[in-house]
């Protein structure tokens, strides 16, 4: 049914949520939780990552192998799934984020030009 | 697939995976709550806890086999809980599959000429010419050489004949079997190679070469109980002992219904030069069509024909396809009839368990409304309605997996009393299971797709509003079931035709007048080995001693012999009457009887003219012959025809006149054909006193007890003769009407089954009609329209469909009929009086399933109705 949903403002832009995920990891583990709030604070509050769309992808993103989980122990002792990059995910990574910067130099040059 | 492993082990560990994502979850809310101090809000920020977990879940399982899973239990559900309409529906698929599928079985089994011959299909006959009157080409075995040697558009040529034997040896009383005498290039054609022993090689064709014979696997396992050390006996076969070389492993009775195999050799079965006894076989050369093969061996065989033929247009000789040869190819025109008439019956039923569903699916209007409310597709809602025909089919399949085993095992019994192939079987094997679940899960979409499609367009406003009645919905399923209603009741019209004209020929079979009497009477045939009756006074003598000793067993009254029996064909003549001009051309065809002194009186024919024949006609005197009163009609029309005379169109030898002693009424000879009537000239057999013939015995007893008693007067007087085909004529006619009165039978179930369905479509349809006009009749009765006129509103809409039925229907049938043509009996496919009564039969049906929703309609109480909502 969600097919006639429009996108609010400030709704990512589709599939550069997965390159957030995996750019936010390749700083070492993250629980669910960690990895919203460090998307959010390193946009300036500009990206807001909703749960409904974090953890499908998440999810997904384990299913296909790119990241890994396991279970532990958060700063404030509580039991939370850590999310790993593999190198799979790391390869993915770099793909996605040439084409990202592709992608942006292009668009830049096209609202740029006079 | 490590994507597979991981969702597999999700599965395994589904608890873990529910528990892990409620923990993630709640993990995140605890977090959230933290930073804001309310766990209220945090909860409203994080939105629907539970479609996330469903969306992640989603990715681990496998969800579209678990909602197959679930529409399938679903379904399960819905049928069970309107028993009555699905237990209908089960039984009218039960009845339509597994008559398919019998029929299927069947039809399959018989076309499938297991031959043991590869590429039968190539496997052509090369035959007289049909369209020459005079010299076709009846070839010769030195003809058979030159051919052998000319033609390059076939290969392995190879001649042979049937021949009828006498087997005798030392074990049982002998018996008359089917032999094939064939060249050793025939057996090139054969593709199995014997079971024991070896098959006639060209060795065995030299002029000093043993005799020998092959036997084939029926044979020995009825005669000899499949002993395993016969390879090396002699046997006599008509007086002639031969040496057992092979035997053939079951299934081979090349050309058709073979008994035993010797060589075709020279001189001693046939001269070089003899005519007319050999049929030629060969296979066609890969990618030679049949029209180029025709046209050469036509072009050689004119060369090879003798030069005193003048030339002729038309073809000499033809080629034609062997399948012809086999009864069963002859008769694929009725097999084909068969075959649409019991997919004319699936059809019914398809229609009919359409309706059902969609008279459900109106019911079922707010359900449906509901779940594409809450989110269901249009896609999820037919697959979901498709599956749930597709398993009433099934269960359908299963029922008919039972009515086709008991259809076979009838099959089985009617076949079986008549000849059939010996590559027939009748039974369940794996291609017609195959079959059946095929047609179970077709007819399932088949049917499921009209209701399927009427509730996916469901407009779900107006059918919730509705109250489940789908106003709109209910319009189209109306039109779209009174549309059934019409397809059912056309190819109704269809089989009642086919089913009309079978009852009617078969009609005409018992009640034709054959102008003998057949009761009582007991027919053997005898045939004399030309070995040891060579001379015709052996043969005259042989059949005076046996007609004398059989005259002098209790409860015989008279005996005779004849060359052929009623409805038992006869042979061709080309006549000359005396005084017409004799052109060979025009020279007219006439069918000729070879018949003993008593025949006329054993059959009980009276007699119009003249005198029957007496022990003396044609042993001295001039030559007489008895004549039917078509042969009366056809060369003396309005004249006396006793004392003029006939003979045999003279070709080169001159033949004697026949003066016409006598004429009796026309006796049908021509097989399955008891109304045609044809000259037919009777010869007295001491004029042409041949070896074979039937005996005909009157007798006061019924004849099956004088079988055993006969067979022992012929051993008697010949030990080594078998009285083969002992039975009495009765049977035999019985035999010849089993064809029409069994296709009649499986049509008339076939119309009776239509009609019922087709009825019973109507009656629902118009029910249906009735109890959503009720409020409206209530009206119409409360502003004063009387019974009468309820009724008629009620017959005028049921008989629309019937009528609309009729008008497709009609000429369908008109045109469909003609594929019957072979099996009809003294009636024409477009029988006018047959077409009426389908018509009025028809009529009568819908009649029926219009009065009960009548009858209620006219009692409705208008203030009962008005208030119905």
């Amino acid at each position: 049914m969600g097919r006639d949903r429009k996108p609010p403002d400030g709704e990512l832009v589709q599939g550069t949520l997965d390159m957030l995920i995996l750019k936010t990891l390749s700083r070492g583990a993250m629980h669910g939780y960690g990895i919203a709030q460090r998307v959010q604070q390193t946009s300036e509050e500009v990206l807001r990552i909703e749960e409904g769309s974090l953890y499908p992808a998440l999810h997904r993103l384990e299913l296909d192998g790119m990241i890994d989980s396991e279970w532990g122990q958060s700063e404030n002792n509580r039991r939370a799934k850590y999310y790993r990059l593999t190198a799979a995910g790391r390869k993915q990574l770099t793909k996605e984020a040439n084409r990202w910067r592709v992608l942006m130099q292009a668009i830049a040059r096209v609202m740029e030009a006079s | 697939m490590k994507r597979l492993l991981k969702r597999l082990r999700a599965l395994v560990w589904r608890r873990n995976l529910d528990v892990d994502l409620q923990d993630e979850m709640a993990f995140h809310l605890a977090m959230k709550a933290d930073e804001t101090g309310d766990p209220m809000a945090a909860q409203r920020q994080f939105g629907n806890l539970s479609a996330i977990k469903e969306s992640c879940r989603e990715l681990w399982m496998f969800t579209s086999l678990e909602s197959w899973w679930f529409d399938l239990r679903f379904a399960l559900r819905t049928l069970g809980r309107s028993p009555t309409v699905t237990w209908v529906a089960i039984a009218a698929l039960a009845l339509g599959i597994g008559a398919n599928t019998t029929v299927f079985t069947v039809v399959s089994s018989a076309l499938s000429f297991e031959m043991g011959v590869e590429h039968v299909e190539r496997l052509v006959m090369i035959t007289p010419g049909e369209s020459v009157r005079n010299d076709p080409f009846w070839p010769s075995f030195v003809n058979f050489r030159e051919l052998r040697a000319q033609l390059k558009s076939i290969e392995d040529l190879a001649a042979y004949r049937f021949r009828p034997v006498n087997l005798s040896d030392s074990r049982t009383f002998p018996e008359r079997y089917s032999c094939v005498q064939m060249t050793s290039s025939a057996w090139n054609l054969v593709s199995r190679q014997a079971l024991l022993g070896r098959h006639v090689t060209p060795g065995d064709e030299r002029p000093d070469a043993a005799p020998v014979v092959v036997l084939s696997h029926r044979l020995w396992q009825n005669r000899y109980g499949a002993d395993h050390g016969i390879v090396g006996k002699t046997i006599r076969i008509d007086e002639v002992p031969r040496t057992i070389v092979g035997v053939m492993p079951s299934g081979i009775q090349f050309p058709e219904d073979t008994d035993l195999w010797t060589p075709l050799t020279l001189p001693d079965i046939i001269t070089a030069q003899q005519q007319g006894e050999l049929l030629l076989f060969a296979r066609l050369k890969p990618d030679i069509p049949l029209a180029a093969a025709r046209t050469e061996v036509d072009a050689v065989a004119r060369r090879l024909a003798p030069p005193s033929s003048k030339p002729s247009s038309g073809l000499v000789a033809d080629v034609r396809p062997f399948l012809e040869l086999i009864g069963v190819y002859a008769g694929r025109r009725i097999l084909f009839a068969v075959v649409i008439a019991v997919a004319f019956v699936l059809l019914i039923v398809c229609a009919d368990v359409a309706n059902l569903l969609l008279a459900r699916a109106t019911e079922r209007a707010r359900e449906i409304s509901i779940r594409v409310a809450i989110g269901a597709g249009r896609a999820r809602i037919i697959r979901q309605l498709l599956i749930e025909s597709v398993l009433l089919a099934s269960a359908g399949g299963c029922g008919a997996f039972l009515v086709a085993i008991a259809g076979l095992r009838w099959f089985d019994r009617i076949s079986s009393q008549g000849q059939r192939p010996s590559w027939v079987d009748f039974s369940m094997n794996g291609r017609a299971f195959a079959y059946l679940a095929a047609v179970s899960i077709c007819a399932g979409i088949l049917f499921g797709l009209a209701p399927a499609f009427q509730l996916a367009k469901v407009d779900v406003n107006s059918a919730m509003k509705d109250g489940g009645r789908g106003a709109q919905g209910g319009v189209r399923g109306n039109r779209l079931s009174a549309l059934l209603v019409v397809f059912q009741m056309a190819l109704c019209v269809v089989l009642l035709a086919g089913a009309g004209l079978l009852i009617h020929s078969s009609l005409n079979w018992y009640s034709a007048p054959l102008g003998f009497n057949a009761s009582n009477i007991m027919t053997m045939r005898i045939s004399l080995p030309e070995i040891k009756y060579p001379h015709r006074e052996e043969r005259i003598s042989f059949y005076t001693r046996l007609k004398a000793s059989l005259e002098s067993l209790p409860g015989v009254q008279a005996v005779s012999i004849a060359s052929a029996l009623p409805l038992g064909g006869s042979m061709r003549w080309l006549g000359e009457v005396e005084g017409a001009p004799a052109d060979a051309r025009h020279a007219p065809d006439v069918g000729s009887l070879i018949v003993g002194p008593d025949y006329f009186r054993v059959l009980q024919v009276p007699l119009h003219r003249g005198r029957f024949f007496n022990a003396l006609d044609g042993v001295t005197g001039p030559q007489v012959a008895v004549v039917n009163e078509s042969f009366a009609a056809k060369f003396w029309p309005g004249q006396d025809a006793l004392g003029k005379r006939f003979r045999r169109f003279p070709q080169g030898s001159n033949e004697p006149w026949f003066t016409v002693a006598g004429v009796i009424p026309d006796i049908p000879q021509t097989h399955n054909r008891p109304l045609q009537t044809s000259p037919l000239v009777y010869v007295p057999y001491a004029s042409d006193p041949q070896g074979a013939v039937y005996v005909v015995t009157r007798t006061t007893v019924p004849p099956q007890n004088l079988f055993e008693a006969a067979r022992r007067t012929v051993q008697a007087l010949d030990e080594n003769l078998p009285a083969q085909e002992l039975t009495s004529l009765q049977s035999r006619l019985d035999r010849q009407r089993l064809n029409v009165s069994a296709f009649s039978t499986l049509f008339t179930v076939f119309a009776a089954v239509a009609l019922l369905l087709a009825s019973v479509g109507l009656y629902a349809v118009i029910c249906q009609s009735i109890s959503r006009r009720i409020q409206e009749i209530g009206i119409r009765m409360a502003v004063g329209a009387s019974r009468r006129d309820i009724l008629k509103l009620v017959l005028m809409q049921g008989m629309r469909h019937t009528v609309f039925g009729l008008a497709a229907g009609l000429p369908l049938a008109f045109g469909l009929t003609r594929v019957l043509r072979g099996a009809l009996v003294g009636v024409s496919p477009g029988d006018p009086f047959t077409f009426a009564s389908v018509v009025i039969v028809l009529m009568l049906a819908s009649l029926l399933g219009c009065a009960v929703p009548a009858y209620r309609a006219i009692h409705v109480d208008p203030l009962v109705a008005l208030r119905f909502e």
